[in-house]
């Protein structure tokens, strides 16, 4: 009798759309996918940033983490934003923004949770708690 | 940090309502409502259950129930997970529990001057008209300005 080899479930994970919010299952490795319901390209990588990135547009599903000596100039969308150098623009969060003592934040921020450090500096205005539901 | 009641000097009753203006020296814990200003060189604890509406100005924040208004400290400023705060803040420190809601402008750092420059640029309150416009992600597309992914997820 041949032996069958097992199958492993496919190693998927489930993301929420930075462009239209709505969840996405993606391969656990994938570094990036077409959302299948808005049909824009969707970041799933992790970012450390150590030195000046100025875009319009930041976008992804996983995680920022801007280091002490890392300045970000964008509009910011990701799942959770760590802050340790300086960033200048608005932010959408899925998960956490935690400002840490080094860091610098010039902007609105939205999040279900944020963090700031004793030492932190914030300047903006900051919606915290549950998005609301008809907010994209 | 002084918690128990015993540790504030006053006390608003779970079942007051106190409208007007009040100052103190050292602590108030606030139980009941509140609706009017606040000043004081002290700590003002907003207990859960707590409703208070109208302007704050003391050296030690704490929030467990729900603002209405703008709130200053000149020391530090502590929202716990039972926090509702609707209102600008202005503080030296902020500490923002899980569960807490807060919405309005918020100033924290060094006497509420937040960023090196120290600038007095107020945001707008509307994120979409400050926002630019939605376009399709450029981060990774940008040469020379690519920051690198981390390899954590490889």
């Amino acid at each position: 009798m041949p032996q069958t080899a097992k199958k492993r479930p496919a190693a998927a994970k489930q993301v929420v759309c930075t462009h239209c919010a709505r969840v996405t299952e993606v391969g656990r490795r994938a570094m990036s996918v077409v959302c299948p319901n808005c049909s824009k390209r969707l970041i799933l990588e992790d970012y450390k940033i150590t030195g000046y990135y100025g875009v319009r547009e930041f976008a992804t599903c996983g995680d920022i983490v801007v280091e002490r000596i890392g300045t970000v100039a964008a509009l910011i969308k990701v799942g959770n934003l760590t802050v340790k150098g300086t960033v200048q623009g608005n932010a959408f969060a899925r998960g956490c923004v935690s400002i840490r003592k080094t860091g610098t934040y010039r902007g609105d921020i939205q999040a279900p949770v944020l963090r700031v450090e004793s030492g932190a500096k914030l300047r903006g205005f900051v919606r915290i708690g549950k998005p609301p539901a008809d907010d994209a | 940090m002084a918690d128990s009641n015993s540790d504030f000097s006053t006390i608003l009753g779970a079942d007051a309502l106190f409208k007007g203006e009040l100052k103190f020296e050292k602590g108030v814990r606030l139980l009941g409502k509140f609706e009017g200003q606040i000043n004081s060189a002290g700590q003002l604890v907003i207990a859960d259950g707590a409703m208070l509406t109208g302007d704050v100005k003391a050296n030690h924040i704490r929030v467990d129930g729900e603002v209405k208004g703008n709130l200053d400290a000149t020391q530090k400023m502590e929202l716990t997970a039972s926090a509702k705060v609707e209102g600008d803040l202005q503080t030296a420190r902020l500490e923002v529990a899980e569960g807490a809601v807060l919405i309005g402008r918020c100033m924290v750092g060094v006497n509420g001057q937040g960023g090196p420059s120290g600038t007095q640029r107020a945001p707008s309150r509307d994120h979409k008209a400050t926002s630019p416009p939605p376009t399709q992600t450029d981060a990774p597309k940008v040469k020379g300005n690519v920051p690198e992914p981390v390899g954590a997820k490889k």
